[in-house]
């Protein structure tokens, strides 16, 4: 039977690869990297305030439990409030159509 | 320290930077854009044909380079200094090459299955003043199935030891040593077949 000598053969490829292919691949390579690289920033610095902004709630939880801290208007400063009485009384006739209206559009 | 870096990347066109310094650089975050610059350089182009062995059409041999390229950066810190970055670069454009035909192949079947259509590529992806028997040889090898394949080319046109493969592949080094010479007769008969 005869036989072949694969080692006689030249390694050469059959194929071509295009000029300058692996320069440009190089260069887009890099430009990913480098966006990749400042996405990964971007995304570093979002956590960073998001951490920031828990431990400055758990903060502010610690040294006013419960909201005590927090100015919640009192039953004085809400009864200051004009009443819808008030607020018709001060409506001109076109207002007042208006507000009919719409009054009996949404059932008041 | 910070002299021995920039000596490195000064020299960035030679080829004579070792696999060492370049690690050292890809895992320095100042540096990682040096590191894959050197790579391209020095194994850019064996990575290539290794790829387009395995794939054939430029096409796809493009995009499973970049897809190497992309992953020896995100995996960067996975790399150990055990094994030589030469070993490491082929088993990340190794596993590119095996997605991209799995990928290709669809779900009903194998990477196997794709032997004909390769070979039917490599006939339309030859340069027309190609020598007949170079074709026969790549058309044999588009034939064998993927783990022969992987081990005919690294050996015979990478000139890697089984050791090496065994690092990219992950048999055993006499099952490689199988798989090379069921590889060779395989092709030899191919070629002995069909030659005029």
């Amino acid at each position: 039977m005869k036989d072949f000598d694969l080692e006689s053969l030249s390694r050469e490829m059959p194929y071509r690869m295009p000029e300058h292919f692996l320069d440009d691949m190089t260069e887009r390579v890099v430009a990913q990297i480098g966006k990749q690289r400042k996405h990964r920033v971007e995304r570093r610095i979002v956590a960073l305030f998001a951490s920031a902004a828990s431990v400055a709630a758990v903060a502010l939880l610690f040294l006013h439990p419960f909201g005590g801290g927090f100015d919640i208007p009192d039953y004085e400063s809400i009864s200051q409030c004009a009443s819808v009485d008030e607020v018709l009384q001060n409506m001109t006739a076109d207002e007042l159509g208006v507000y009919s209206m719409m009054s009996n559009y949404y059932g008041n | 320290m910070k002299r021995e870096e920039d000596s490195i990347v000064n020299s960035q066109g030679s080829l004579s930077v070792s696999d060492e310094s370049i690690a050292r650089l890809l895992c320095d975050d100042n540096h990682v854009e040096e590191a894959v610059r050197l790579i391209m350089k020095k194994y850019g182009e064996p990575l290539y044909w290794h790829i387009r062995r395995m794939v054939v059409a430029h096409d796809d041999a493009e995009d499973c380079l970049q897809e190497t390229m992309i992953n020896v950066y995100k995996y960067r810190s996975t790399y150990s200094n055990e094994y030589p970055l030469s070993s490491w670069l082929y088993k990340i454009a190794t596993n590119e090459s095996l997605k991209l035909l799995k990928n290709r192949s669809g779900y009903n079947l194998s990477v196997d299955d794709l032997g004909d259509s390769l070979k039917d590529s490599v006939r339309e992806e030859a340069s027309p003043d190609a020598d007949e028997t170079l074709i026969l040889l790549q058309e044999a090898i588009a034939l064998l199935p993927a783990k022969q394949k992987m081990v005919f080319n690294l050996r015979y046109y990478d000139d890697k030891s089984y050791e090496e493969i065994h690092q990219i592949v992950g048999d055993s080094v006499n099952t490689l040593k199988t798989n090379y010479h069921y590889a060779v007769q395989k092709i030899k008969d191919y070629i002995l077949e069909h030659q005029l």
